[in-house]
């Protein structure tokens, strides 16, 4: 617990969200992906929470869970309205009163107390590390890259590789990086999302001190939610943040990475709605798949602004949906087993989380895996340049 | 309705190895996140539950470091009206009856209808804090408790006993009652909440404060000497014994006698 500050919210929900700029034309609920398995109609929450009398009722009403905050109404809506924001303010009176879900307090607590939603010691929240060769950064050293690993994929045993891997190929490939030490802290993306406005500005304020103190060009996000989270909410920053894939893609392009064996797969790449949709980065992630000889790079029929949600955002990593009806991710594996693909490539951990558990659900594992796409990278050897102009780079 | 919650603040063992410090009588809690005590948390929320049914006040107590400050914070925005946090080093905190006497000495010359505890720590496991509590202010208890129901004067408590089977005490109160968990849902403290609590009191203070004399709660006071701590070994050891019925009754009941059992 570091900062803290008061906010003063004079802004009625009505001004906050611009409710009244609506014009109820259904481009919000008419791309809603959910709709398809839940009962949540967003354009209805824009409507009613007009009147100020009925927010108490609406913040009691389940569906407002189900948004995934895939943005894609937001996208769509052609006043500029974030329906969604509505449906996280009214969670937010939720959180206000403490009557939260006790998956979703245990998140929030621990993300208050330890800097991680999973209920991780921040001290262990480098182990990830083990074993291997990492720069660890020190705030008046000076660096290019300075790495924001993300606490799912600092935590979680399954994702854990995208991190382990990408050490590797930096130091194969002699960037200049540095990961932070056990000071990282939740970026607050779903925070944000699970509607606890007073922790996510905690966690604004204290990241940008201390992101603000690093000597780095630019900060590198391995994860499209703290990418996303920084680039939208953090005004303050002082430095730029990127994804890691437009890294790769730029280290690519300068011809300073090159990959030496091939794969012999087809692979589809599956836009994350926080890179994609929401940060416009549809490129790179393709790009660097391309860069590996042999891959067969084929397209969902929804992709890019299209892309179909994991569902594993907005907060629903702490909130299980009711209903019973196909899960989205299982929508998505099952099309990407139509297009016979052997691997489903993404670029952030939720969604290899959730499309992995849809894998499984479907029975697919034969067939084909889910890969982050430095996983896929770790499978093959890297060199710091093209083959043509410089000597491999021993292992 | 005037109560007084007692917290601790304890490491969550469940998310790293457990090592022994140097000295091998402690555990090195270096790896380890620290938040209140599971069944505390109900107490809090049980008492913020009868507040606001009943009216009246919480009092937080804890003993503890300046660092479970952000516990108490905690309590403090879920309703609980005022906390006292004493400190000091002398308190021998591994013995559950000098804690006891220490939040005795705390609670003891004020007025109050109810104190709540935890049924156990999660650090030490004894189960023993609450009950010396109520022999040392020399009031009625109940221990395990999963349902509270307030009369006049008395109240019903639900006690889990071993077995799954639930007893109902009658008692009179003042009362102390060990909280089991799952009694309740514990609510959220939202940070504003926890910011607004900052402007409730939090009292810090030493033995010598409390009028609690040092020499009656410390190492010296204490019956218990904690001589070592040691990860148990993982063994596994199984003789399967053969044969009818009979014989395996006779080889057993033979094994048993040798090894002193029967
Ligand atoms: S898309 Fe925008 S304007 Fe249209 S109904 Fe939804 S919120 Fe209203
Ligand atoms: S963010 Fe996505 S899931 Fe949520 S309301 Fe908008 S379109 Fe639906």
């Amino acid at each position: 617990m570091r900062g803290m500050k008061m906010t003063t919210e004079n802004q009625t929900f009505t001004e906050k969200f611009d409710l009244l700029g609506c014009i109820q034309c259904g481009r919000c609920t008419g791309g809603c992906p959910v709709t398809v398995r839940t009962n949540l109609n967003v354009r209805r929450f824009v409507y009613d929470a007009y009147n100020e009398d009925l927010l108490e009722e609406l913040s009691r009403v389940a569906d407002i869970w189900d948004c995934t905050a895939c943005h894609t109404c937001a996208v769509r809506c052609p006043k500029g309205l974030k329906p969604l924001e509505v449906l996280i303010g009214l969670r937010s009176l939720v959180v206000e009163s403490g009557k939260t879900e006790p998956t979703v307090r245990d998140a929030l607590e621990s993300t208050f107390m330890e800097g991680n939603p999973w209920n991780k010691p921040r001290a262990t929240r480098n182990d990830w590390m083990e074993g291997l060769d990492v720069i660890v950064a020190e705030p008046e050293q000076k660096v290019e890259n300075l790495f924001f690993v993300c606490c799912t994929i600092a935590y979680d045993p399954r994702v854990q590789v995208t991190a382990r891997n990408i050490v590797n190929l930096l130091n194969k490939a002699g960037v200049d990086y540095a990961f932070l030490g056990t000071d990282e802290t939740c970026c607050g993306s779903e925070i944000f999302t699970l509607g606890e406005d007073g922790l996510f500005e905690m966690l604004i304020e204290d990241n940008t001190e201390m992101l603000n103190e690093y000597q780095a060009d630019r900060i590198v996000a391995l994860s499209p939610h703290c990418f996303t989270t920084f680039n939208t909410h953090y005004p303050d920053l002082n430095k730029p943040v990127i994804h890691y894939t437009q890294l790769l893609a730029e280290l690519l392009e300068q011809k300073k990475l090159a990959f030496k064996d091939g794969l012999e797969k087809k692979i589809v790449y599956h836009d994350p709605c926080y890179l994609g949709k929401q940060s416009g980065v549809f490129e790179e992630p393709r790009s660097v798949l391309k860069a590996i000889e042999g891959v067969e790079l084929v397209e969902f029929g929804r992709n890019r602004e299209r892309s179909l949600c994991c569902e594993g955002g907005g907060g629903k990593m702490w909130v299980e949906s009711e209903s019973k009806i196909e899960r989205l991710a299982e929508t998505r594996v099952k099309d990407a087993r139509a297009l016979e693909a052997d691997i489903i490539a993404a670029a952030c951990p939720f969604c290899v989380l959730t499309l992995d558990d849809a894998v499984k659900a479907e029975g697919f594992e034969e067939e084909m895996r889910v890969a982050e796409i430095m996983e896929i990278l770790g499978e093959l050897e890297v060199m710091q340049e093209k083959p043509s102009s410089a000597q491999e780079v021993e292992d | 309705m005037k109560i007084f919650t007692c917290i601790k603040y304890v490491p969550d063992t469940s998310e790293a190895e457990v090592k022994l410090d140097a000295g091998g009588t402690a555990v090195d809690s270096s790896r380890f996140s620290f938040d209140i005590n599971d069944a505390d948390n109900y107490a809090v929320e049980e008492s913020v539950l009868i507040k606001e049914k009943y009216e009246g006040d919480v009092t937080v107590v804890s003993i503890g470091p300046k660092n479970s400050d952000v516990m108490i914070r905690m309590a403090m925005a879920k309703g609980c009206d005022r906390a006292i946090r004493i400190e000091d080093d002398r308190i021998a905190s591994y013995d559950p009856l000098m804690v006891a006497r220490v939040l005795a000495g705390a609670i003891k010359d004020q007025e109050f209808d109810l104190v709540f505890t935890g049924c156990m720590a999660e650090d030490y496991g004894q189960a023993v804090t609450g009950v010396a509590l109520a022999e040392i202010l020399g009031i009625p208890h109940a221990a395990y408790v999963k349902k509270v129901e307030l009369e006049d004067g008395k109240l019903k408590a639900h006690r889990e006993l071993e077995g799954g089977l639930m007893e109902v005490v009658e008692i009179t109160t003042p009362a102390v009652l060990t909280i089991q968990t799952g009694i309740n849902e514990p609510r959220y403290a939202p940070i504003r909440g926890i910011r607004q609590a900052q402007k409730k009191e939090l009292k810090v203070v030493n033995l010598d404060d409390l009028g609690v004399p040092a020499d009656e709660v410390s190492a010296e006071a204490s019956q218990i000497v904690l001589e070592k701590l040691y990860i148990p070994v993982v063994e596994s050891k199984a003789e399967i014994i053969e044969g009818a019925p009979e014989e395996k009754a006779e080889k057993l009941a033979s094994i048993l006698v040798k090894g002193g059992l029967l």
